[in-house]
């Protein structure tokens, strides 16, 4: 989204360098950021142009949020900023600095029992290669809490934002289905 | 016949056999984000390289201007043909021996929009990106074939090993009472799989270890080694997880040559993720078909000859059939038979396969021309389909081995409600919805290759299966897991799976819809040599309860060794490991024939596709079968397709894991939604730019455009196919999807589309 | 992505001088601005973040008009009761649009200066022509695959379709554009691209979206939106109708219609043909079949796009008759 759209034409204006292999390079824009990710504080110095699926996954080793476009277009990078499942590929990290991010890492700790959804996913084989899963799950999870698991159409329409190219639609559509009693 | 209702069962012990509806396996790590996949490992020191691509469709590079990305931030190479150090050609997966000529994956001769022509490699990712488009290209254009329809593409070059006839189809088709005769068309299509193409490659000396989604580890790795002139044993594959691959992550392709080169320029692992839009063009999904059929028959609708010529498109430098006669010669009786098939070359990336290439398109003529006879003749879409039932192998002229086609009638209609079907098109409607019911039959073959695997029974009782066979959501970690269990006698939970690994005892491609068939075959195998020796140890141990005892006598079961003569509890597999002080009892078994045992027979098993068995290579002809019966709901002023509900049958044989195979039925039904519906690669005639190539454009099937689906297994176990008694399960279900909605759109518009996908705008 | 620096905007006037500042974009759900960054066409030097603002996001409605503010999220608006009651049209576009995590990130503002889907316009590394990108450069989509394209509003140098679905709702209920203290209705604030696709929208430079304000109205409370689409979900419009309709005292009687369409046009199209046919006559099918095809008068197509000079009709009779048989 932009406001107020006002492309000027003109080098880039980068005037700061630095030493690498011995070779002068310019330097990019780098930023220091305080994330808390899944109830922990994260440092991380990034580039201000990554974006916080990049920034998981290559700087903060949270590779369960998947790449699956990196346009805004398959929902395979869906993580929960401030509670609401949003798409990390289109978010900066630098944005959701303050914010409390939760990744499906953060849904059930290591060992212990699975979140509702997460069981109902596993009972129902609400996925086949898994790759699109994680995402599918932070947008379950979301969609049961926003009110959107009421009838199997709402279901259908709220998890359309994921696409799943193994084809676990009717599962997945199960699986939430029986969560959201259970959470209810 | 096994209705297999879409609920699991809970908590059943017995779902851990073979057959059970065991969940995955691999399902924990997978829904809580630990899952490795291949792009998600970090070597030390690891660099991004991101590939440029070509502009034009057809002429060559006149030179790179890399001064712009060279100077930019975080870059440590621009590699062009020009810098870039040599590769060797490599044997490819029919065998044939490599030119001496290298293998250049950066192209000067341009043959498609979107070839890769230089790579940047950058400190990161972000970096590599920028870069990447401040490279500048020149080039010398030339005319481009952008498609089939380009006027200049022609007719092709006819393949006259596709040709497959019989009687004299040409003579009884004039003399048929009944004759009707459609060009039947499907677009370029894209197997989208979620997990983008890409790899890391890192190497340390002369070995190289590679992360990559594969679909036939050994192959590739094989590439790699003969690319790289490396033994076979300095590669290291791994692809523990699959993101999705639907036939494209079967083989090395030039991205992957490009990363293990830069990591070997550099000296640094190399990164390389193909991005989304490059997906459309790094490789080549299912190519776009066109296929007349005349179909010739007796006034009743009995058929008399059917006449089919066919075509689709390829590359300018390589053949890639799309076999469109398949399912036309074998679906049907009929005294006589021609089917004939052309490539045409234009300006595209090679294709690939993508689920059921060649069986897909080939049934989407001949199930909507026998749509089409029904109505002319007047009889019922499923009746013409069993008055001309083909009761053995037309074309082989063999046995099926087994066929429940008849059964799988039977048993869609009835739970579909088929009788309530109203004969007329465009005669039933709700509002202003068109109804419409169709129904389409689907066929894929028993393909096998011999399979190896390794067994581990170990000091505590538990067991270790090893193959280099992958899971890409298939479900191998799991019915693996319960072969296992099931032929030594354990619980299901003491059984670990490793998979993915090209260190691990070797396998063939998971493709064909082979895998699962030939690797519990060898896992069969190989755990009943490891519960042997678990046995023998039992008898002939000096310190074991059972000595002396006759091996037939004892039995093994939920881990526990037990003569069923004697009253005691038994004792446990690692109480008798222990007695006997063994650490691991191992058994490596495969299924070659004794003709193919040799190292270079076995090599060339595991690498190529040459010892792959056709289904028709024995006494019978060996095929799984499906019916497809649908409604669909077309808005009546807008031409919007949906499709309302829809009951599959299908044999498939023996199911391993029914909870699992359905979802793989499901799975390819919903594909075949997509296609009938939805996906079409569309290329701008000028440049053969592929302009839908994100998923904003190319449409896949949301949530929302499915409905609830029914499955029906009618299989029963097939022996001839399997040692286990399976046949094909991945690629059948999406086959006949697509003409099954077609003739429901026709039933309810009363407009018959040949073309896919059905789009509003071919119905109003 | 090009290199950029980022800065958090503290304050509205900090966000107006950053727009005024050259070669600097302002960030608000990043929906489009990200996306387009990565296709290449976006390049900004500097992204001021402007989400965090504080006071931007609110809905205020009481019996006048309802006040939406600039940063309000997509999903927030479409589940507003008083939307939901007031501006039936609105919450119904808003929640077809995108998907679920796309509405919790994007903005009001943001949606309506959404861009369009042009292929031409997202690839300029293959297609270095596009006059929307580079003025007088000329346009691929003229002669190119343009079965999305647009057939009213479009010129000799663009084609390419206002791809929003709230904007068309806004059409309806002649919404108008806060830019701080200047107001603009939103049918003036969308530009026809004539010579000129780069230019979109009548802002000028250093003027933000600060609101959105729509009046109340019997035919904005007995509103819908309709959108047609290849896929069932997650799709931009193939064609789409925001109607609203008063009927008089008999109950049959049209004594007040709007109708905007998505999907067909450069920007939110007004049908006011559509409307005019219709005030004052009977609420009867045929009329109203009759009336609806002037919905596409004076539409122009090219080739792949004909199917939406039949379609779109269709869409605003469907929509009509469906708020009109609601009472």
């Amino acid at each position: 989204m932009f406001f107020g759209l006002l492309l000027v034409e003109r080098p880039a204006a980068l005037g700061t360098y630095c030493h690498q292999n011995g070779v002068k390079t310019p330097m990019t824009n780098q930023i220091s950021l305080n994330l808390d990710i899944n109830g922990k504080s994260r440092q991380v110095t990034v580039e201000a142009r990554v974006t916080l699926l990049d920034a998981l996954r290559e700087h903060l080793e949270l590779t369960g949020t998947k790449k699956g476009c990196d346009h805004g277009q398959c929902g395979a990078c869906t993580v929960h900023v401030d509670g609401e499942r949003v798409l990390s590929c289109l978010t900066l990290a630098a944005q959701v600095e303050g914010s409390t991010i939760n990744t499906i890492e953060g849904l059930s700790a290591p060992g212990d029992a699975l979140h509702p959804v997460q069981a109902a996913f596993l009972e129902h084989d609400a996925f086949q290669c898994g790759y699109c899963t994680p995402g599918q799950i932070m947008s379950a999870v979301a969609c049961i809490r926003e009110g959107h698991a009421g009838s199997d159409d709402e279901i259908r329409e709220y998890m359309s934002g994921n696409l799943c190219r193994c084809g676990a639609y009717p599962h997945i559509v199960d699986a939430v289905r029986e969560a959201a009693k259970e959470l209810s | 016949m096994t209705i297999v209702e879409t609920r699991a069962k809970r908590g059943d012990a017995a779902d851990g056999a073979l057959g059970g509806r065991l969940s995955r396996i691999d399902g924990p790590a997978k829904i809580t984000g630990l899952a490795d996949y291949a792009l998600e490992h970090h070597p030390q020191g690891m660099v991004h390289a991101v590939l440029v691509e070509s502009a034009i469709a057809s002429g060559r590079v006149v030179s790179i201007d890399a001064n712009a990305a060279e100077r930019a931030p975080g870059v440590l190479l621009v590699m062009t043909p020009d810098n870039a150090l040599p590769i060797k050609s490599a044997t490819d997966w029919l065998n044939t021996p490599p030119s001496d000529a290298p293998y250049e994956p950066l192209a000067r001769s341009i043959t498609f929009a979107g070839q890769h022509i230089a790579a940047v490699i950058a400190e990161t990712f972000e970096q590599a990106t920028a870069a990447a488009a401040l490279v500048k290209v020149y080039y010398e254009e030339a005319p481009a074939i952008a498609g089939l329809d380009d006027p200049k593409a022609g007719d092709g070059m006819p393949l006259d090993r596709m040709t497959i006839e019989w009687g004299d189809a040409h003579g009884a088709l004039a003399n048929a009472p009944i004759r009707i005769k459609h060009e039947y068309r499907t677009p370029r299509e894209y197997n989208v799989p979620i997990e983008p193409h890409g790899l890391i490659a890192e190497w340390k000396g002369d070995r190289l270890t590679v992360w990559e989604p594969s679909q036939w580890i050994d192959g590739m790795a094989r590439t790699y080694a003969e690319w790289f002139d490396i033994p076979f044993e300095n590669v290291e594959l791994r692809s523990p997880y699959i993101g999705g691959g639907f036939g494209s992550k079967a083989l090395a392709l030039e991205h992957g040559a490009i990363a293990i080169n830069a990591a070997r320029m550099l000296g640094r692992p190399v990164k390389l993720a193909v991005t989304r839009a490059q997906t459309f063009t790094a490789y080549g999904g299912r190519p776009a078909t066109r296929q007349t059929i005349e179909l010739g028959a007796t006034r009743d609708g009995k058929l008399v000859s059917i006449v089919q010529t066919g075509a689709n498109e390829t590359s300018m430098k390589a053949v890639q059939v799309e076999p469109l006669g398949s399912v036309t010669s074998i679906m049907y009786a009929t005294p006589n038979f021609s089917s004939r098939q052309n490539v045409v070359p234009v300006n595209t990336v090679k294709p690939g396969a993508l689920r059921a290439p060649g069986e897909n398109p080939s049934a989407f003529g001949i199930e909507c021309a026998i749509d089409e006879l029904a109505y002319e003749v007047g009889i019922d879409p499923v009746q013409i389909r069993l008055l001309n039932y083909a009761e053995e192998d037309p074309h082989a002229r063999k046995p099926w081995s087994t066929r429940r086609l008849r059964e799988a009638y039977a048993a869609g209609a009835e739970a579909f409600g088929w009788s309530a079907r109203q004969p007329k098109p465009r005669s039933m409607r709700e509002g202003n919805q068109l109804i419409g019911y169709g129904v389409a039959a689907g066929t894929y073959p028993v393909r096998r290759t011999p399979g190896e695997a390794l067994v581990r029974i170990l000091g505590d009782g538990s067991v270790e299966v090893a193959s280099s066979g992958i899971d890409m959501g298939q479900g191998t970690y799991t019915i693996l897991a319960q072969t296992a269990a099931e032929a030594i006698g354990v619980p299901v939970e003491k059984v670990r799976v490793k998979l993915g690994d090209s260190s691990l005892p070797r396998a063939p491609v998971a493709g064909g819809s082979q895998f699962a068939n030939l690797i519990t075959g060898a896992v069969h195998k190989a755990a009943l040599a490891a519960r042997d020796e678990l046995i023998g140890l039992a008898i002939n141990d000096p310190n074991s309860p059972f000595r002396d005892l006759q091996a037939n006598t004892l039995i093994v079961e939920n881990g526990v060794i037990s003569s069923p003569r004697d009253t005691g509890a038994g004792v446990g597999i690692a109480e008798i490991m222990q007695r006997t002080g063994r650490e691991r009892i191992e058994a490596l078994r495969d299924t070659l024939p004794e003709n193919l045992r040799n190292e270079k027979d076995h090599f060339r098993n595991f690498t190529t596709i040459t010892t792959m068995l056709s289904p028709t290579d024995g006494d019978y002809s060996l095929h799984s079968w499906c019916v497809h019966f649908v409604e669909v709901r077309v808005d009546a002023d807008f031409g919007t397709v949906r499709v309302a509900r829809m009951v599959s049958a299908l044999d498939s044989g023996r199911l391993y894991n029914p909870k699992l195979a359905e979802s793989q039925w499901k799975g390819g039904i919903i594909m075949g939604i997509g296609q009938a519906l939805l996906e079409e690669g569309i290329v701008d005639a000028r440049n053969g730019r592929v302009m839908n190539n994100n998923l904003g454009d190319y449409l896949v099937p949301t949530n929302a455009d499915i409905p609830d689906l029914k499955v029906i297994s009618v299989g029963i176990p097939d022996t001839h196919a399997s040692v286990l008694g399976g046949k094909a399960v991945g690629e059948l279900g999406i086959v006949g999807v697509a003409p099954a909605i077609a003739n429901a759109v026709y039933h309810a518009t009363g407009v018959r589309v040949r073309d896919l996908p059905i789009t509003m705008d071919k119905l109003t | 992505m090009r290199d950029f620096s980022y800065v958090r905007a503290a304050t509205i006037d900090e966000a107006l001088s950053a727009a005024a500042m050259p070669a600097t974009m302002l960030l608000a759900g990043g929906t489009t601005l990200i996306d387009l960054a990565k296709c290449g066409v976006a390049e900004p030097e500097r992204v001021v973040d402007i989400s965090h603002l504080k006071g931007l996001d609110g809905v205020r409605i009481d019996g006048k008009a309802a006040t939406i503010g600039a940063l309000a999220r997509m999903s927030r608006v479409a589940e507003d009761p008083a939307i939901k009651g007031e501006f039936p049209a609105i919450s119904e576009a808003l929640w077809q649009a995108a998907s679920a995590q796309i509405r919790n990130m994007a903005t009001i503002g943001g949606n309506l200066l959404q861009r369009t889907r042009c292929a031409y316009f997202r690839d300029p590394a293959t297609f270095p022509n596009c006059n929307k990108r580079n003025p007088g450069s000329g346009c691929a989509a003229l002669t190119g695959v343009n079965r999305s394209h647009a057939v009213l509003g479009g010129s000799s140098a663009c084609i390419a379709t206002y791809p929003g679905d709230l904007a068309v709702a806004l059409t309806a209920f002649d919404a108008l554009v806060h830019l701080g203290d200047r107001q603009v209705p939103v049918d003036d604030f969308f530009l026809l691209p004539g010579a000129r696709p780069d230019k979109e929208h009548a802002m000028r430079p250093g003027e933000i979206i600060t609101a959105i304000s729509v009046p109340a109205s019997p035919a904005a409370r007995r509103s819908t939106f309709l959108k047609v689409r290849d896929r069932q979900s997650y799709e931009f419009a193939a064609a789409s109708a925001a109607v609203g309709i008063e009927l008089g005292g008999d109950g049959r009687t049209i004594t007040d219609i709007r109708i905007a369409l998505g999907g067909i046009a450069t920007k939110p199209w007004r049908a006011r043909a559509v409307e005019d046919a219709l005030r004052g006559t009977a609420f009867e099918h045929d009329a109203i079949k009759e009336a609806s095809r002037l919905a596409v008068e004076g539409a122009i197509d090219h080739g792949a796009n004909h199917y939406k000079i039949e379609l779109a009709p269709r869409v605003v009779e469907r929509a009509i008759l469906k708020i009109g048989a609601a009472a």
